[in-house]
């Protein structure tokens, strides 16, 4: 099977965008992605789409893959698109990677766009949490952040996580989201901020949750057959993995952990024959603080019940060993949620291309992007890396 | 053996836990327009007539020993019932399993209702079934319901003295209490406690000597048709619209005041309408009190009275009964707190659209809402609720699960508070109501030590106060309405709680 590449990925700002469609934002991805291509992108280059999107707010539910393609003049090509929730342009990228592999296109796009802020705070409450299990879970009361919540509840109990911990999360990610221009909430947060922020589903704070987001983001994917007219400093697309899970937290083994988390990373550390060990920084999960932590123990970046202290030990802060959430994460950066999983696959392109300015992790060779749908109900990992440094 | 007719074999009751009190509404008013009215319940934002009776029927039922199987006759009275045109008794008779084939009545309409259905009762009685052909008779029973929680604006008399409650007889051949004389008495008193078609609220003229003039002449028409000499009673169950106007019907109906008093229910319940007289006649009957005078009182000039003799008089068993009128228990509430709860103050649910759950996906779960049917994977013989596609357990698609009743009580396994304004719009109305609300994933009790994990909604308890172990057990509430159906369904609270 022959490889793919990242060769381009850019985002537009993530935040609150009341002149912006969704279709004027993935143009904006679209042509910052070509830009980012470093020997450009000619758009008749392009084979294929796929689209991830939730379709928060219904605007265009149906063939909204194609409304977006054809709106930026990829006219003609086959466009998908993919809905898993939060997961949705993760998965779209791994397709995007399934194409290349397979021989059927060498230039596929894989983007992802939602609007999120544009409808009343009730509409948009009734948009929250649709990916929960919807007959039980959500008509026991609670969106995602109670379900996360109770997750939260869950660790605490077994493995004594404190709500400190979580807040660590927040103040971390803050503060890598203040280095970066395209994040929504680009401030700084104090641990006291974070404490003693309103309660939202206890033990998590408006701190701990992510914000809802408006934006776009696209990838572009070549086969080994074409990497070469685009760049000379190659990102491999080296293992990918990917699971799913039962939708409700209720039918699930472990209430302290995602499985599908588990096996997304297991298969991707196995594809690209690495370890956690070997990674130079991870975009991952974090769309409650909670989530974080259990991602730091799903990947393998610690032992189960060690989330919390990795937290608050600054293992995973930019100057750490491991730093996670370079970008800001979904917390700061902001939680569009059919863009965030391609997000994460930009913060690894401008990581991996040395272009991350102020947040950039020095000689950053090989990083992981972890993405979850809803409560766990999906995720999907890619493990990407600079290829002539790797074999260097 | 031919069957006896139906006496009065166990009684439940319940009251919701809030109570406002008079000097919250002297607070508010200046003045309290229910004089002798204490105290009354208030139910909170996911109750209503009929999860109140559900209430009452599930501890009749159990106090009696009986199963909702066991039911022929069931009655469900109320002056609110949650909907002004539905046959409530297939919800009703579906959330305790009552048997498709019973009979079933909705009596509505005035404060008789609950007397009205008793009457029914006894009149359809005696319900031992000899289908099963030979000597095995198998013993049914009749189940008469009456809940209600009436109001009226919020500067009437009758919304200061509304209160709310439910109570529930479970009637058979061998029960203890025999309604020994019944009698009933119409004449037409116009403008007498009314509501106009389509509203919510009760009203009257305020012309207080013509509506105690109503109130006292048909309350003692009906017991003097009654074939029996009351002058000897131990306790008069009689309607009670506030906290004085039972007390001056005494002397009509040829009882004292510390007879009627013995049993009341207003002074801390308030006016529970159509519950009024059942209510007080199941406190009587938990006291074991011997001779009991029933004597209600309904809108536009009808009234019912009874006779019940306890046969306790004759040295036997007492009537089975189980009471939760919260008491020393009851959580006290402001009046803004009150109005908030009954929805005086709230704008209704938001709009928008999203998640959706149709109402004929709704009545496929019933079994499992209503019923707590669970099913045991054949596979790995894991619980699975709902009992449906792949076992959670082993992930083996399973053709059919076994059945499994729970007894619904459980633990919690995971816990959370849902701060205002961050539930799903389903739910937006209720906590504007109610406030915040606790949501646990909750280990159902099977069978064998087993159980089946679930979420659910935390009612009667601090939501602060719910952590992981705790024990819980199943309650029926309404879950959400959308497109006007209310969809009802179990949530928890905490074990040994009302």
């Amino acid at each position: 099977m022959r490889d793919a590449y990242l060769v381009g990925a850019a985002q537009t700002d993530f935040g609150s965008f009341p002149d912006e469609s969704y279709r004027s934002l993935f143009r904006t991805a679209f042509e910052r992605a070509r830009e980012s291509v470093p020997a450009g992108l000619d758009p008749d280059d392009v084979e294929e789409a796929v689209v991830g999107t939730l379709g928060v707010g219904g605007r265009q539910l149906g063939l909204s893959g194609p409304a977006a393609t054809e709106h930026v003049g990829l006219h003609g090509i086959p466009t998908t698109r993919v809905e898993n929730a939060c997961a949705a342009s993760g998965y779209a990228v791994r397709q995007a990677v399934q194409a290349v592999r397979s021989g059927m296109a060498d230039v596929v796009l894989a983007g992802g766009v939602e609007i999120m802020t544009d409808m009343s705070g009730d509409a948009t409450k009734y948009w929250l949490g649709v990916s929960g299990e919807t007959e039980w879970e959500r008509l026991s009361g609670t969106t995602f952040a109670g379900v996360y919540a109770q997750m939260a509840d869950a660790h605490m109990a077994e493995y004594g996580t404190t709500s400190e911990q979580l807040s660590h999360v927040a103040v971390k990610n803050h503060r890598n989201g203040a280095n970066n221009p395209h994040a929504q909430l680009g401030f700084e947060c104090s641990l006291d901020d974070a404490e003693s922020a309103q309660t939202v589903a206890d033990p998590l704070t408006l701190y701990h949750c992510c914000p809802t987001s408006d934006g776009a983001a696209v990838a572009v994917v070549a086969s080994e057959d074409v990497v070469g007219e685009y760049t000379d400093d190659p990102i491999r697309i080296a293992g990918v993995g990917a699971a799913s899970d039962a939708v409700g937290l209720f039918q699930r083994d472990s209430y302290t952990g995602i499985e599908a988390s588990q096996r997304a990373a297991e298969t991707a550390y196995q594809r690209a024959g690495v370890a956690p060990d070997d990674l130079d920084f991870a975009e991952v999960h974090d769309c409650f603080s909670i989530a974080e932590i259990l991602a730091y123990e799903d990947l393998g970046f610690c032992e189960p019940g060690e989330g919390g202290e990795l937290a608050e030990s600054g293992h995973t802060a930019l100057d750490g060993d491991l730093p996670v959430n370079t970008s800001g994460g979904l917390k700061s950066k902001g939680h569009p949620i059919g863009a965030t999983g391609a997000g994460q696959v930009v913060e690894a392109f401008k990581q991996l291309s040395g272009d991350a300015g102020d947040r950039q992790v020095e000689g950053a060779t090989r990083g992981l992007t972890h993405n979850v749908g809803g409560s766990g109900g999906a995720a999907v990992v890619h493990v990407l890396e600079r290829e002539q440094e790797v074999d260097a | 053996m031919s069957a006896e007719k139906p006496k009065i074999e166990a009684v439940g009751a319940y009251a919701p836990r809030f109570r406002v009190s008079a000097e919250e509404f002297e607070r508010a008013w200046g003045r309290f327009h229910a004089a002798g009215v204490n105290a009354k319940a208030v139910p909170d934002a996911d109750e209503d007539a009929l999860t109140m009776g559900y209430e009452a029927a599930v501890r009749a039922l159990d106090a009696a020993g009986r199963a909702g199987a066991d039911v022929s006759f069931l009655a469900f009275a109320s002056t609110t019932p949650p909907l002004a045109e539905e046959d409530l008794t297939a919800r009703l008779g579906g959330m305790l399993a009552v048997p498709a084939d019973a009979t079933r009545h909705v009596f509505t309409g005035s404060t008789r209702a609950g007397t009205r259905a008793i009457d029914a009762a006894l009149a359809a009685g005696p319900w031992a079934d000899g289908s099963d052909g030979g000597d095995d008779e198998v013993d049914r029973v009749g189940l008469v319901v009456a809940a209600d929680c009436p109001r009226g604006d919020p500067d009437s008399s009758e919304d200061h003295a509304a209160g709310a409650g439910a109570a529930a007889f479970v009637l058979s051949g061998s029960g203890a209490a025999e309604v020994a004389a019944r009698a009933e008495y119409a004449e037409a008193f116009p403008g007498t406690r009314f509501r106009r078609t389509g509203e919510e609220t009760v009203e009257g003229l305020g012309a207080t000597g013509y509506e105690r003039q109503a109130f006292t002449e048909t309350l003692a028409g009906a017991v003097e048709q009654l074939d029996a000499d009351v002058s000897e009673v131990d306790a008069a169950a009689v309607q009670a619209p506030d906290g004085k106007l039972h007390y001056r019907a005494a002397g009509a109906l040829g009882v004292d005041a510390e007879t009627i008093q013995r049993c009341a229910t207003v002074h801390e319940l308030g006016d529970t309408g159509a519950a009024s007289v059942p209510l007080s006649l199941a406190k009587a009957l938990e006291q074991d009190d011997e001779r009991i005078l029933a004597a209600s009182f309904g809108s536009g000039g009808g009234a019912d009275a009874f006779v019940v003799e306890n046969e306790r008089e004759r040295g036997g068993d007492a009537v089975a009964a189980a009471l939760a009128l919260g008491g020393e228990d009851a959580e006290r509430v402001g009046y803004a707190e009150y109005l908030r709860k009954r929805g005086e103050l709230t704008s209704g649910p938001p709009e928008g659209g999203g998640a959706y759950v149709s109402v004929p996906s709704w009545k496929r779960t019933l079994d499992q809402r209503h019923r707590l049917l669970a099913g045991r994977c054949p596979e790995c013989g894991d619980l699975n609720f709902p009992p449906e596609g792949a076992c959670n357990a082993c992930k083996s698609l399973v053709e059919s699960y076994e059945e499994v009743q729970l007894p619904g009580t459980g633990t919690v396994e995971a816990a959370t508070v849902i701060s205002q304004g961050g539930a799903p719009p389903e739910f937006a109305e209720q906590q504007a109501q109610s406030g915040d609300f606790a949501v646990v994933v909750v280990a159902l009790d099977g069978p064998d030590g087993e159980s089946a994990s679930v979420p659910a909604q935390v009612v009667s308890a601090d939501p602060q106060s719910v952590e992981i172990g705790d024990r819980v057990a199943a309650t029926m509430r309404r879950i959400y309405t959308q497109e006007g159906v209310t969809r009802y369904g179990f949530k928890v609270r905490p074990q040994g709680t009302e």
